[in-house]
């Protein structure tokens, strides 16, 4: 396999893409990361003077997330150029040709594919992690598992990019072509996301296709394992389907069959996927989770816990109940069930109902009602289903927070001189000649 | 290498280097019994248009076989199919007389195709030290190559930068790179002069001479007449004819014509 991934990475560092997106990739995440930086300590200012002002200000996100957002919309857009040149130049030159008789399976060609599209996410991440060090040298903190848990989840969107473009190079003619279908995808979820995202029923389901859902459990400090066995399970599926689609000596209708079963295998793999409950929260303020003790006694109780909420899921209070409430219950309890009492009915709808508000809680066969969208109201009454006493809060468990006044001329000069110059000169060193061969004995 | 095993041909006569291989005995009529490749009945279509019609051929070790005819006569398509690398409607490939399905073709074939530039981007050295890494050549070897088909003038050249012939050279050299005994090459001498088609036939009967067989799609026949040692007439995606220019001779009647004229006697 040697010859094989060595010859891929030449072809990812001989193209223009990769050091175009490189170069483009400076202005925009200097440009993000300077501003975020410079909202984080005009917050900091006053944060500086108030420890409770203080708490509230978290790197992951006022720096972090808007810095790899930056990121994110250059892998959205660019990442797919970069990506589809692994294999749409080698078919668009007729080098295919000669690398499918190659004594490689078509797998091994697909897996050196990807091994080329994970260095080129690497190195398009430069940028990225650049920022992260000049936040971090400026005086910044960056806690390292929900850093890493982030930028892991970056890695994820990338190579299911990465993945999708392959299996477009592979069905396509031409790398235009390949480039429309991959857009289709991820300019797609960005449609999904304006236009169906918060809409009740189907729709919401097929807002969840989404790309940039991908993201977002990352954003908010969560990893969780069903998430990235699926996003696993779909890289793997759309590989797959570049495996099948590859070898040019397959009858049309072969390819078909063996799409399909790819394609059924893979749906299986993501509805196992969901069925994964296992989260880790990776925040340093612990957002994602109720305190310690809390978290504990939750833990104890062992019967079914149901919620009935008489709410429309556009509803605000119900993305509030949701985030601040529900997600931890069912991260916290081992046997948590959440039921719409307004199934598919939109707000407008339900809310002429009486009840339309109420969060109805059963546990144990006793039941109790609020409207309430905070743990701080809510827990005690769980506790008070459950019979029993709630827990004395533990000291010095509060999140101090991070407020950091830095200025922005070091990152700007970076951004805009220094990272394109260091970028120009790899880019020369990856065009030099190579060394001769070797004379014959 | 991935585990795949490259199909080996059983203990045969290695044929003579001629000059003029119509003339003096040739590797063919030294080994007309040893069937390297047998292809039986290839039938390929494109929507109702029939590319290929019930192609038979014997392909015989340690020969140079031409495939000639006119532009859209379905040689490329025919070395695609008999490659693997196109799928087809009916017909088998046999190597020494046993199945080889279009999966394991690329352990006894190795296809060079017109037109191909790999790796634009990369440096000569790049894409033959990759060959040669894949196939573990020597450092002999490789030099071996180049110094035969006379690239070594553009070896730090990128590949878009070549010209024709050079281009052409390259590919050759790739696949003088590769092991498998049977090479399959589209229009090998397109992009080259007389004397340059010349010297690439030396090239070829010295690999003839060290075991290897191969089938050239050539659409010059005054090129294919100067290096094959038996010709698939192909007109229309049919076999109009197969045989030695003798053997092409003696069925139109014409007793000392060149191929081009066997050819417009039989088509």
């Amino acid at each position: 396999m040697r010859p094989l991934l060595v010859k891929e990475l030449w072809e990812i560092l001989s193209g223009r893409a990769l050091w175009t997106m490189l170069l483009l990739m400076c202005p925009l995440i200097g440009y993000s990361f300077s501003q975020a930086a410079s909202l984080y300590g005009e917050a900091s200012v006053t944060g500086l003077q108030s420890p409770v002002l203080a708490s509230s200000l978290s790197p992951l996100d006022g720096v972090l997330v808007p810095t790899l957002g930056a990121f994110y919309v250059a892998v959205t857009l660019l990442f797919p150029f970069v990506a589809i040149r692994v294999l749409g130049q080698e078919k668009e030159s007729g080098a295919l040709r000669l690398l499918v008789q190659l004594p490689y399976r078509s797998s091994s060609l697909i897996a050196a594919k990807l091994a080329a599209v994970l260095a080129a996410w690497v190195l398009s991440s430069i940028p990225a992690i650049s920022a992260l060090v000049i936040w971090a040298m400026q005086g910044g903190h960056l806690s390292a598992p929900e850093t890493l848990n982030l930028l892991f989840g970056h890695l994820l969107y990338g190579l299911l990019v990465g993945a999708i473009a392959l299996f477009s190079a592979s069905v396509s003619e031409s790398a235009a072509t390949a480039a429309i279908v991959t857009l289709a995808f991820t300019i797609g979820s960005w449609v999904l996301d304006f236009t169906v995202a918060g809409q009740p029923g189907l729709l919401a389901w097929i807002a969840r296709l989404s790309l940039t859902q991908v993201l977002r459990t990352f954003e908010q400090g969560l990893l969780s394992a069903g998430l990235v066995v699926g996003i696993g399970a779909a890289m793997f599926g759309f590989a797959a389907l570049a495996n099948v689609w590859l070898p040019p000596g397959v009858q049309l209708r072969d390819k078909v069959i063996r799409s399909i079963v790819w394609v059924l295998v893979v749906a299986l793999a993501l509805g196992l996927a969901t069925q994964i409950r296992l989260t880790f929260d990776a925040t340093e303020d612990r957002r994602n989770s109720f305190p310690p003790a809390d978290q504990h006694l939750l833990a104890s109780l062992a019967q079914p816990l149901v919620v009935t909420v008489n709410l429309a899921p556009e509803d605000p209070r119900y993305a509030d109940l949701q985030r601040n409430v529900l997600a931890k219950l069912e991260r916290a309890m081992p046997d948590v069930s959440i039921r719409l009492a307004s199934g598919r009915q939109s707000q407008a709808a339900a809310a002429g109902e009486d009840r339309y508000g109420e969060v109805e809680y059963t546990y144990d066969a006793r039941s109790d009602v609020s409207r309430s969208t905070s743990p701080r109201e809510i827990l005690p009454m769980l506790y008070g289903l459950a019979g029993v006493s709630p827990p004395a809060p533990a000291p010095g468990s509060d999140y101090p927070g991070y407020p950091l006044v830095a200025g922005r001329q070091v990152a700007l000069l970076w951004f805009f001189a220094g990272l394109p110059l260091c970028i120009a000169l790899a880019w020369w060193w990856s065009r030099r000649l190579p060394k001769p061969l070797p004379a014959r004995s | 290498m991935d585990g795949v095993v490259h199909l080996v041909a059983p203990d045969r006569p290695i044929p003579s280097n001629s000059a003029r291989p119509m003339a003096a005995p040739s590797a063919s009529e030294q080994a007309r019994d040893q069937v390297l490749l047998r292809v039986e009945s290839i039938t390929k279509q494109y929507a109702n248009q029939a590319a290929l019609s019930d192609v038979t051929f014997d392909i015989q070790a340690g020969e140079i076989l031409g495939i000639i005819g006119p532009n859209g006569a379905g040689k490329t398509t025919l070395l695609e199919a008999v490659a693997g690398i196109l799928p087809i409607d009916r017909g088998d490939v046999r190597w020494h007389g046993k199945p080889l399905p279009p999966s394991r073709r690329r352990e006894a074939i190795f296809y060079l195709p017109d037109g191909v530039r790999p790796y634009l981007d990369q440096p000569v050295t790049r894409v033959l030290s990759f060959f040669a890494g894949v196939y573990r050549r020597s450092t002999d070897e490789i030099s071996g190559a180049i110094e035969s088909v006379g690239l070594t003038p553009v070896l730090r050249k990128r590949v878009y930068a070549l010209s024709k012939g050079y281009g052409r050279r390259l590919m050759l050299t790739l696949g003088l790179l590769t092991p498998q005994l049977l090479l399959l090459m589209d229009e090998p001498f397109d992009g080259f002069d007389l004397r340059q088609t010349r010297e690439i036939v030396s090239l070829l009967r010295a690999e003839v001479a060290k075991g290897r067989t191969f089938v050239l799609a050539i659409h010059q026949l005054a090129d294919a007449e100067r290096v094959c040692d038996r010709f698939i007439l192909l007109v229309d995606g049919r076999v109009r004819g197969i045989g030695t220019l003798s053997d092409l001779r003696s069925r139109t009647g014409i007793s000392s014509g060149s191929l081009e004229d066997v050819f417009l006697a039989l088509t």
